[in-house]
């Protein structure tokens, strides 16, 4: 089962997901990248139907890419999040809808402020201070009500996730093989091996 | 409905409204957040209520909200609070076989001042209310509590109390409502918003 | 080797056999106890489906000077449920349970309260389906009421609503009995101000629930013995 995560803080936010690759019970491939960079201060983490994520991220993607060279102006986090939004809600009554979760981190470079948006499959979406998808969800957001904090650290962050990590390690049937996480500050994005 | 949870009313005082909501969005059991409002103003007098699916909750928010706009731009005026729920109740009604999963209700006042309120089904069968309307996961709880605290000509500070007591106490009998609260009393002259705190279980 | 079936036997489908023994009656009971009093209500309506079946049908029984009961839900369990409470309390020459006759004293409301959780959960696996409220004086002469699910789980409370308005007049009693999300002490309340509770909660029920209606019928038991006041409801 696959798990997304995502943390804010005071000048950043942690976006992290499994490297897991499945197709019902065979586990395809370790090393999976569920996430797009969407611009340099937003990205954008999938899970779901397997070909219909990359798909729409990457169609999530270029439309953005196309938006910053047509306007010359990065596109916030909130428009990022509007956008793939109405998209995935449109095509949620189409004959063929996109079956895909996602969370959307971002730095909003003029507001000086990081973003985290939750949607789910039915494009019902939510600006959040964590998230979750997934089976992980069940575990870990408990874990993030006990010990998240706004103000906290780039540090307690990943130690926050390491401790979810830790208990999907435990607790889930399934077993969980290396996590990444991509951090989001002012400074653009980095990756983060957990 | 029971979904994402959330509920909604509104109210009649004495030259006032007053309409009220939720702040939980779930994933049926699963609290996602609490910051999730369901409420929206349509013009500087009327405000727009929409439990129901989250995904619709907000496609129908944005798409009411370009029709408002619209509207004003054409007519050079604000929509009535009753013009505005026929544009819910047909906007509904296109969707007759596939509806948006919501049941909307409209508060505010009118030109005159006058108090309107109404709610809606999914597919757009208006319900005009003297006194008060509720929607939701919470109907049942709201319906007993608005029946027995609900009085006539109440003043916008008593209509305010009225409703928010009315809302806490519904929805902390509903596992799928709740987690704060958001109150919004239209006056002529001002409008009061208020967030409440309330139980987070 | 496969089996075949004689083509001579005829060949027969299995038939369904359905057992539903239940109906919901509708109606709605309350109780709420107080320092020296307690106040069980319950309207008479008895329903099923879009139509009435009578309009006058008590729901509460009065058990003892001390103890009184109300139920709700299919009507005849209600019926049945009763009678054997009345038997286990009452007096007889052969049965051990039966309480008078074995300890030469009345019940107390603490002691049919754990009988009637027994005699429901020995029907777990064909319950009765009755929301039971049982509202008295304890030993000490406070008011008690004990609420019950239909297979016998219980709890001692201040107040309990059940039946079909449950869902309305519930929530109305957090906030006007047990004081819930309002700022003030809480306060004793007196059986002036408990009784107009109970009028208007189920003045206010009536209105949105078809299943309640027509009269109401208010329990009031005290250390004098149980009064019984009646009241109209809306009968539409």
């Amino acid at each position: 089962m696959e798990t997304l995560f995502g943390i804010t803080g005071k000048d950043f936010v942690i976006a992290a997901y499994d490297t897991k690759a499945v197709a019902s019970i065979t586990m395809m491939k370790i090393g999976e990248d569920k996430s797009r960079n969407l611009n340099d201060h937003s990205v954008m983490l999938y899970s779901g139907e397997p070909g219909d994520g990359v798909h729409f991220a990457e169609y999530i993607e270029r439309n953005v890419k196309l938006n910053g060279i047509r306007h010359g102006l990065e596109m916030s986090p909130k428009a990022v999040a509007s956008f793939a939004r109405r998209e995935l809600a449109d095509s949620l009554r189409s004959r063929k809808p996109y079956s895909v979760n996602l969370l959307i981190a971002g730095y909003d470079v003029k507001k000086d402020t990081p973003a985290l948006y939750w949607m789910d499959h039915l494009a019902s979406s939510a600006e959040v201070p964590f998230a979750a998808h997934g089976y992980g969800a069940y575990y870990c957001l408990s874990m993030m009500d006990r010990y998240h904090r706004p103000d906290i650290t780039e540090e307690e962050g990943i130690k926050l996730l390491k401790m979810c990590i830790n208990e999907l390690r435990t607790r889930m049937i399934l077993n969980m093989p290396d996590f990444v996480a991509k951090v989001v500050t002012k400074e653009g994005i980095r990756v983060v091996q957990l | 409905m029971e979904y994402n949870g959330g509920a909604v009313v509104a109210m009649v005082g004495k030259n006032c409204v007053a309409i009220a909501c939720d702040k939980r969005l779930g994933v049926q059991a699963m609290t996602i957040s609490t910051e999730f409002k369901k409420i929206f103003q349509a013009t500087p007098k009327t405000y727009l209520g929409l439990p129901g699916l989250a995904t619709d909750v907000q496609t129908l928010a944005e798409k009411f909200r370009f029709k408002i706009n619209m509207y004003k731009l054409k007519e050079e005026r604000e929509i009535e609070p009753r013009t505005l729920a026929h544009l819910v109740s047909s906007t509904l009604y296109e969707r007759r076989f596939g509806p948006w999963f919501t049941e909307p209700v409209v508060a505010g006042l009118d030109k005159n001042n006058n108090p309107f309120i109404c709610n809606t089904d999914t597919i757009g069968c208006i319900n005009f209310a003297k006194d008060f309307v509720v929607s939701g996961t919470s109907t049942n709880q709201l319906y007993g509590m608005c029946e027995s605290l609900w009085e006539p000509d109440l003043e916008p500070e008593d209509l305010f109390e009225t409703i928010s007591q009315a809302l806490m106490n519904a929805v902390d009998r509903d596992c799928l409502a709740g987690w704060g609260a958001e109150v919004v009393v239209i006056t002529p002259d001002k409008i009061i918003t208020r967030t409440l705190k309330s139980r987070m279980d | 080797m496969m089996s075949t079936v004689p083509s001579e036997l005829p060949v027969t489908a299995p038939i369904e056999h359905r057992f539903d023994p239940y109906v919901d009656n509708g109606g709605t009971l309350l109780s709420i106890a107080g320092k020296d009093f307690c106040v069980v209500a319950a309207d008479t309506r008895l329903s099923e489906g879009y139509s009435i079946h009578t309009r006058y049908v008590p729901k509460s029984v009065k058990l003892s000077d001390k103890t009184v009961i109300s139920m709700g839900g299919c009507y005849a369990d209600c019926l049945t449920l009763t009678k054997r409470i009345q038997q286990n309390m009452e007096a007889s020459l052969v049965a051990p349970m039966w309480y008078r006759h074995a300890h030469g004293k009345t019940m107390s409301t603490a002691a049919i309260a754990q009988m009637l959780s027994i005699m429901l959960y020995q029907k777990r696996f064909f319950p009765f389906y009755s929301w039971c409220i049982l509202g008295g004086l304890d030993e000490e002469g406070r008011g008690a009421v004990y609420t019950y699910d239909p297979v016998g789980s219980y709890e001692r409370e201040a107040c309990r609503c059940a039946g079909s308005a449950s869902s309305l007049i519930q929530p109305f009693l957090d906030n006007q009995i047990n004081f819930k999300n309002q700022a003030s002490e809480r306060r004793e309340l007196s059986l002036d101000q408990v009784l107009r509770i109970t009028k208007d909660s189920f003045t206010s029920a009536t209105e949105r629930d078809i299943y309640t209606g027509d009269y109401l019928e208010i329990f009031v038991i005290t250390s004098n013995g149980v009064e019984l006041q009646k009241m109209g409801l809306k009968k539409d």
